[in-house]
């Protein structure tokens, strides 16, 4: 049995075992990463499909937190001792599968803003009672951003669906889109998430927050009328 | 990707520090006056709008509507967009795509902050906004102050940022081009 360990500063993480501190910069790492790939790949780019000025500036707050949080997490990063270089697409680890959709239109960055922010928000919350301190101040602080971002993507929903062209394109974008998803949470056995779950810095089995994102996902959506496509949930 | 070199951060700090003494957002609504006026001709001269005259948006929900509507004219977000990438362009070649990118984020994170903060006390001063609108708020100051960075660290300082960003300094927020009618709020 592990014995329980709460780690409240960056500076007593270097006394803590070398299992919790390789797994704890594999999180910071992770998202510092793809905060940063999800900005450059999908929320900046949306600013030229934005179809007013309110919309595109909104869009522009959006990017510039998802910059910003990409900034938190690499900063805190550099506290731990990382390399700069291994918190930046291109020259450490690969973004995930979900940033390879193409962005065509504004339809699928309201998609993605409804689904994937969604996700995003249950990764986050995931990290609400984590026991390296600094990581759950950090995620604590993204929070809020994140869900404004999954009401981003509900708000403009509720546009796009007053008309039935809009509903149809919203759903054809949820449909190329929404695959891409489920593999978000990770492997089924996944022996990092083992680790993290044994030292209570995540809390639940990649299985777990799939299955209760299909929940939430399928509410969202069904709330505008909307439906989802048929995936194959295991990773 | 550019090779490295060291970059001057000078320049952002100065804007850093112009961005944390201006009135964001504290004459909304509020009657337009000379100053106004002049840096609102300066800005639409400098992007080459033509002609235009400029009016007041009174209150939020006349903004909000002003900047949901489909008549807008997208004559300057288009030449802002162009004028950015080129000035972008011209400063990644002098100091480094990377070490530009990433001081123009932090600054960006940092003033995104503070002027979020602006806008909400604004809106909360004057009543009627839209939860979203001050986000919206927030991002329009944010990229006026992202836009003058890329323009300063390009080695230009007489690009339209400049009266875009004095006009959110002095307290107002351009709203955009409706016909040939600038709209400051």
């Amino acid at each position: 049995m592990t014995q329980p360990i709460i780690v409240k500063t960056v500076e007593e993480l270097k006394d803590a075992p070398e299992e919790y501190r390789e797994a704890v910069a594999k999180l910071v790492i992770s998202h510092a990463v793809n905060e940063l790939y999800g900005a450059q790949v999908f929320d900046e780019p949306a600013i030229a499909y934005a179809p007013t000025p309110y919309a595109k500036w909104l869009t522009c707050r959006v990017a510039m937190e998802e910059y910003g949080h990409h900034v938190r997490f690499k900063q805190l990063g550099v506290q731990m001792g990382i390399p700069e270089e291994r918190m930046i697409p291109g020259t450490g680890k690969r973004p995930l599968s979900i940033f390879e959709f193409p962005l065509k239109t504004w339809e699928e960055f309201v998609a993605i803003k409804l689904l994937a922010d969604l996700a995003e928000i249950l990764q986050v919350e995931d990290l609400l009672h984590c026991t390296f301190h600094p990581l759950r101040n950090l995620a604590r602080a993204t929070m809020p951003e994140e869900r404004f971002h999954a009401q981003f993507g509900e708000d403009f929903t509720a546009e796009l669906i007053k008309t039935a062209e809009g509903k149809a394109t919203l759903q054809a974008a949820i449909d190329e889109y929404f695959p891409y998803l489920p593999s978000f949470f990770g492997g089924s056995k996944s022996r990092n998430n083992e680790v993290f779950r044994k030292w209570n810095i995540k809390q639940r089995t990649n299985d777990e927050m799939r299955a209760d994102f299909m929940t939430r996902a399928t509410e969202v959506a069904s709330k505008y009328g909307l439906t989802l496509p048929e995936v194959r949930q295991a990773a | 990707m550019k090779p490295a070199v060291s970059l001057p951060l000078a320049p952002l700090d100065r804007l850093r520090a112009e961005a944390r003494a201006a009135s964001w957002f504290a004459a909304l609504g509020e009657p337009l006056i000379e100053g106004d006026l002049a840096d609102a001709e300066a800005y639409g001269n400098a992007l080459d709008l033509g002609s235009l005259t400029t009016r007041l948006a009174h209150d939020w929900p006349e903004a909000e509507r002003l900047l949901k509507s489909r008549d807008w004219s997208p004559a300057l977000w288009d030449r802002e967009e162009a004028l950015r990438r080129v000035l972008l362009g011209r400063a990644e070649t002098l100091h480094g795509e990377r070490e530009l990118w990433t001081a123009l984020t932090e600054l960006t994170t940092d003033i995104g902050e503070l002027v979020h903060g602006k806008a909400a006390t604004a809106a909360a001063r004057m009543g009627d906004a839209a939860k979203a609108s001050v986000h919206v708020a927030a991002g329009a100051a944010s990229q006026a102050v992202y836009q003058l960075a890329v323009a300063r660290m390009a080695g230009d300082t007489a690009s339209p940022f400049e009266s875009k960003f004095r006009l959110f300094a002095a307290g107002r927020w351009p709203l955009g081009i409706m016909g040939s009618t600038l709209i400051l709020f």
